[in-house]
């Protein structure tokens, strides 16, 4: 009994713990890249570009850096070609950094504008916005040509923006 | 003997030969040292105060809107604020009060800055370390301010700003708003500027035409923009500073070139015996070439050395006030020492070689004549 009042903090404790990791937002879960992190599409070291970054966390925790949502379509659409026995499942989440806020959002969540004059690192983009309103607004500031959402973009599609 | 050890001998005999004729050459090392000192302290100075100013600026908003009445700065209606922050891409807009104070008594100018976050009382007031040491009239222990109808309101000083942040906060007073608008008058709801945050770099340039279409009557300002006003400003100041001793450093250079140019009978009637000793043509130039290196490095050494220390151990004492600003209030602070590698390199160009190169040339129109006829002729 005096043993399992000892341990019960503990238990407590672990299960905080345990809740909050499930609550994480997205900004803990997404640390940012360090100087050697590279973008498995093009190579480059993706610290330089910050405002663009695009995430893939893994299953197993691990965490994949995108220096633009395009690398990122691309990947998700063949990951193997870029990392041999990369397996499409070993994904567990996709963020993209938000236009206006910067912020990661899910990248299934955001609103992609094709065709604007805003470049990334990777030229032409598929700039990611938070809401359809943005998305409508982002495209008549920049001269985008269209608003997309995450299933509308295929291999087919990525091809046409370079 | 090997080229290293010939080399070594040459550079002997070359000293000896200066040390031989100390007066000219020493006064001559002097006279270019000044001119290195010169120049290499508007460039230390200039450098120094431009990596500073940065580093002042990389704190300041990266937009600033003003609103303009008849092409000059006036108060910003809160209004304002309100529809910049629903632009797309705007994350922050922060209304500012800030002035300018002439304190008649003590002749200086202090900015005062007016806070709705205030953390002290509305009659109490925060000073910046320059501001607290020159605001001296002081009634029962508080600062006396003269309000816009003419009469005057006492705050109490409850702190001084850290030394640390002396550059942007030495003249600085800080008080409440309501403090704020009581002495100058400026009415509810109006501000000075409006600091707009944007996160994203790329989207600054829409919002700054957003914002200029909205309200037509506004100029934002990009802290890019001032950056780059502070750069011409620091550029021109240094420019002018380089143009007053331009005269000294020409007259310098008229007698550096007859110096170097034009050998003296002693240096000819020199260079014919070495020639009878059996020096050949190529070892007279590299003694020359020898002498005027050390001449021209010693001085280039000297020099940018003592602009070292003039620049970042006495604080430029010679001509800060003329590179510094407007401002009545000094702003004393320890700049500190940035130097350019490519300005500094700019300048042993421009000082070494050319020497260097310039007084191997008569000795080479000297020693090509006959000995017989160079000691004849002196």
């Amino acid at each position: 009994m005096k043993k399992a009042l000892r341990l019960a903090p503990l238990v407590l404790g672990l299960l905080l713990l345990a809740s909050a990791a499930l609550a994480q937002p997205a900004a803990l879960k997404l640390p940012p890249p360090g100087k050697t992190d590279k973008c498995p599409v093009c190579g480059m070291f993706v610290a330089k570009y910050k405002d663009w970054l695009a995430y893939a966390v893994l299953t197993d925790g691990k965490l994949l850096y995108f220096d633009g949502p395009k690398d990122m379509f691309r990947f998700v659409a063949d990951p193997g070609h870029y990392l041999s026995g990369f397996k499409k499942e070993q994904i567990a989440e996709l963020y993209v950094s938000e236009f206006y806020s910067l912020k990661p959002i899910l990248a299934q969540d955001a609103f992609y504008v094709a065709g604007s004059d805003a470049y990334g690192p990777m030229g032409h983009e598929l700039v990611p916005l938070a809401t359809q309103a943005d998305a409508e607004a982002f495209r008549k500031d920049h001269k985008g040509k269209r608003v997309l959402r995450y299933g509308d973009i295929t291999p087919a599609l990525l091809k046409a923006l370079d | 003997m090997s080229s290293l050890e010939r080399q070594r001998a040459f550079l002997d005999y070359t000293l000896a030969s200066l040390v031989r004729r100390k007066a000219k050459n020493g006064a001559l090392v002097l006279a270019y040292a000044l001119v290195v000192f010169l120049i290499a302290s508007v460039m230390f100075f200039s450098r120094a105060l431009r990596t500073e100013g940065q580093a002042v600026l990389a704190g300041a908003p990266e937009l600033v809107v003003q609103r303009m009445l008849a092409g000059r700065f006036d108060t910003i209606p809160a209004s304002y604020a309100d529809s910049i922050r629903r632009i797309r891409g705007v994350s922050e807009v922060e209304p500012r009060l800030w002035g300018y104070y002439f304190n008649r008594a003590v002749g200086a100018t202090f900015t005062v800055l007016g806070l709705p976050d205030f953390a002290h009382a509305d009659d109490e007031i925060v000073a910046g370390p320059a501001a607290a040491k020159a605001w001296t009239n002081l009634q029962d222990g508080r600062y006396l301010f003269r309000t816009f109808k003419g009469d005057s309101t006492g705050f109490k000083p409850v702190q001084v700003l850290p030394e640390e942040t002396r550059l942007v906060s030495a003249d600085l007073l800080i008080m409440s708003e309501t403090a704020f608008r009581q002495v100058f008058g400026l009415p509810e709801g109006q501000y000075t500027d409006l600091a707009v945050t944007v996160r994203n770099p790329q989207e600054m340039q829409t919002v700054t035409e957003k914002i200029q279409r909205e309200h037509p009557d506004t100029r934002p300002i990009q802290r890019e923009e001032i950056l780059r006003t502070y750069e011409s400003v620091f550029e021109w100041r240094g420019g002018m500073v380089i143009v007053v001793f331009a005269g000294a450093a020409l007259a310098f250079f008229i007698f550096a070139w007859d110096k170097a140019t034009g050998l003296s009978a002693e240096e000819r009637h020199e260079i014919g015996i070495l020639k009878a000793l059996g020096w050949d043509t190529a070892d007279v130039l590299v003694m020359k070439f020898w002498e005027g290196l050390a001449i021209s490095l010693t001085s280039f050494l000297l020099g940018t050395i003592a602009a070292y220390a003039h620049v970042f151990l006495a604080d430029a004492g010679l001509f800060a006030q003329a590179l510094k600003g407007w401002s009545v209030l000094y702003v004393d602070f320890p700049l500190s020492p940035v130097v350019s590698p490519t300005e500094l390199l700019a300048l042993f160009f421009l000082s070494v070689a050319p020497y260097t190169f310039i007084t191997v040339i008569p000795a080479w129109r000297a020693a090509i004549t006959d000995p017989d006829t160079v000691m004849r002729a002196s």
